[in-house]
């Protein structure tokens, strides 16, 4: 099983050296002449005024946090839809239930209004 | 050797990136090392042949709660000043209970109940062997009870979720674009109404007159 | 020829098929942006880069060579370590994921049993590249645009997700060349029938995961300029654009491969013994992946741009509910083995 995971780590080093070769050559064949305003973040001309990292609505830890979660589900439905077949029946009222509890999770999300984005 | 080899190599960069994880000052970077320590650790599992839990690792943890904590470092407003104000003062009891706690993990994890002795290295599989199947022949017909617990368990996040982080926020002027289009030609806007001039009494100028 | 082969070192084989992978992919994007301006071109009614070669054919590379030799830009007070590194993690798994790709029966360099978890797991991290480089460039639209992309790419991971299980459902297997041999027959027997919500769901969200039009507000060139990547230049900007072209790549080919039946014929097999063109084949999976990346650019070209508050109430209130639905009902279907797709 081992000898399968070589290629993909190799693999995985290869992706890597493709996005630092470009970067590597753009820096040597490219020029390299800073200037103040160049260098300034951009802002439609205009000088950048506060610092960039606003803060953000709480809205988006909540959707994260129910990332998270959903993410957890799909981890769990990955085994159970592998295995169904030789599973049968009793497997796919299993499924029934956990998707129900969590279908109960969603519709409390959906009528607090969690999904709305305002 | 081959595998000696890369769990080694693996091994270190997880230990590094811990270490860096809890002496860079910067927060965004040591959320960032502390995804290269799950990622390294996912190699390690897929090194002892666990193939699920290593890619679930990096798929739950790195592909999501890392990135919750991204989104909560990235926008929190951390002043590092006042969280170092009472660094000297309190590292003797601080490192006290660092210690305790090293020499209690050392004494569940420690050779005496783990090791090779206890827990030799797995015979490896043949290359048609699928761990998640297995995985999922167990989960769902001898261990269905704690998975629908685990269901529960999520369920009780969801809510909680929900409760601790939305709120609606009195002073934000928003306007739903979705009504907005939706304004019909007739009822919904504003009218200009056709009506004849009042009949206003001619004003006199009596400067004129003088 | 097949000695010689053998006599090499494991890891020289290896590098050598991932070069045999790598470079036609790099030099399909790089057409891939050509054909993107031809396309989009003629749909309205221009010709599109027509100056360099032969019908423009050289334009990629030009752009590429211009690329190459223009100052990397990092703005002042940038996180300079992270803003180098976020282009990097945005490629790495975009190419990654190839690595359990089956192009033809057999024809893979790893073949894992939890291939499709493994791609899943590697497009989850493709967020990274884009949150890092929004926050690095201590720039307010980089930032705003990274935030967008993240919270919409994170939703429609989830349908994705869910439509993947589907077909896992479907298959009963993880492994990629498994999934194609389960839809094995014809153009009929192939998932897309049994599966079509899934199927246009997991499309969708593909060409919303890749942030493109309809749904690439985290560019929004008309108003946050260029979002997460505007202070990027050079061969800086140059690797980000490849590892979008190379996701929209992949997405084609993994809908091709997952619902559309990989490389096998759309005929019978009765009908088409002795003819090479007609009988499965690398040629029907390269085939069916270029109508999906002709799909992406006629996308573009037709829809305006969807409002941010449309793309979120699309993934969590229309594609969730109807993957949960219809992941139960395709499991029904291969518990009492529905034919002709599961029958025994």
């Amino acid at each position: 099983m081992l000898d399968n995971y070589l290629p993909i780590l190799i693999f995985i080093l290869v992706g890597i050296l493709v996005g630092v070769g470009p970067l590597v050559l753009g820096y040597l064949l490219g020029p390299r002449r800073p200037d103040s305003e160049k260098d300034s973040p951009y802002e439609c001309g205009f000088a950048a005024f506060e610092s960039a990292r606003l803060k953000f609505d709480v809205r988006y830890y909540l959707v994260a946090i129910l990332f998270i979660i959903f993410d957890l589900e799909i981890a769990f439905l990955f085994p159970w839809a592998v295995a169904l077949g030789e599973l049968g029946l009793f497997a796919f009222w299993a499924m029934v239930v956990f998707l129900g509890i969590l279908v109960v999770g969603f519709i409390y999300e959906w009528k607090k209004g969690a999904l709305e984005w305002e | 050797m081959a595998e000696k080899l890369i769990f080694y190599i693996l091994a270190v960069i997880t230990l590094w990136a811990s270490v860096m994880v809890i002496t860079r000052k910067n927060p965004v970077h040591s959320v960032l090392f502390l995804v290269l320590a799950f990622v390294t650790s996912a190699g390690l599992w897929v090194l002892l042949e666990a193939e699920f839990l290593g890619i679930v690792l990096i798929l739950v943890y790195v592909g999501a709660v890392m990135v919750l904590f991204l989104f909560v470092v990235m926008m929190l407003d951390i002043d590092l000043a006042t969280i170092r104000a009472g660094f000297v003062q309190n590292l003797p009891l601080a490192g006290l209970i660092a210690a305790i706690m090293a020499v209690e993990i050392l004494l569940i994890v420690g050779p005496g109940n783990f090791g090779l002795d206890a827990f030799p290295k797995p015979e490896p599989l043949g290359a048609e062997v699928s761990n998640t199947r297995e995985l999922g022949l167990l989960l769902y017909s001898v261990y269905i009870y704690p998975v629908e617990i685990a269901a529960v368990i999520l369920l009780l996040a969801i809510v909680a979720a929900i409760r601790l982080t939305l709120r609606r926020r009195p002073d934000t002027k928003f306007i739903d674009p979705a009504q907005q289009v939706r304004v019909r030609k007739g009822p919904d806007r504003v009218r200009l109404v056709k009506m004849a001039a009042e009949d206003v009494a001619p004003v006199v100028d009596k400067g004129d007159a003088q | 020829m097949i000695e010689l082969w053998n006599a090499l070192p494991v890891l020289i084989q290896i590098l050598l098929k991932i070069t045999a992978i790598i470079l036609p992919l790099l030099g399909l994007v790089a057409y891939y942006t050509y054909a993107e301006r031809k396309v989009i071109g003629y749909m309205q009614v221009r010709i599109g880069p027509n100056r360099v070669g032969w019908r423009g054919l050289l334009q990629p590379i030009a752009d590429a060579v211009k690329l190459l030799m223009k100052e990397i830009v990092i703005p002042t007070k940038a996180d300079k370590t992270l803003f180098l590194l976020a282009p990097m993690i945005a490629i790495a798994p975009a190419l990654a994921v190839w690595a359990v790709f089956p192009f033809d029966e057999g024809l893979v360099l790893a073949d894992i049993n939890a291939g499709l978890l493994y791609v899943l797991a590697l497009s989850s991290l493709g967020v990274y590249g884009i949150i890092i480089a929004g926050w690095a460039s201590n720039s307010k639209y980089a930032l705003l645009g990274a935030m967008r992309s993240a919270a919409q790419m994170v939703a429609y991971e989830i349908a994705m997700g869910f439509a993947l299980v589907g077909v896992l459902v479907a298959a009963g297997s993880l492994n990629l060349g498994d999934i194609v041999a389960a839809q094995e027959g014809n153009l009929l027997t192939w998932f897309w029938l049994p599966l079509l919500p899934l199927f246009g769901v997991y499309l969708i969200s593909g060409v919303a995961e890749t942030n493109r039009a309809p749904f690439d507000v985290a560019e929004g060139e008309s108003e946050i300029v260029a979002g997460f990547h505007v202070e990027y230049s050079g061969m800086a900007f140059a690797v980000f654009f490849l590892a979008e072209y190379a996701n929209m790549v992949l997405i084609s080919a993994l809908t091709a491969l997952l619902f559309l039946g990989g490389w096998l014929s759309p005929l019978p097999a009765a009908w088409t013994e002795g003819s090479w063109l007609l009988s499965d084949g690398f040629h029907w999976l390269l085939a069916k992946t270029f109508f999906f990346m002709f799909l992406f650019l006629w996308l573009r070209a037709t829809f305006p741009r969807y409002r941010y508050d449309q793309i979120m109430r699309l993934g969590w209130k229309v594609f969730i509910p109807i993957t949960i639905v219809w992941i139960l009902v395709v499991a029904l279907a291969v518990v009492y083995r529905l034919p002709p797709w599961w029958s025994a």
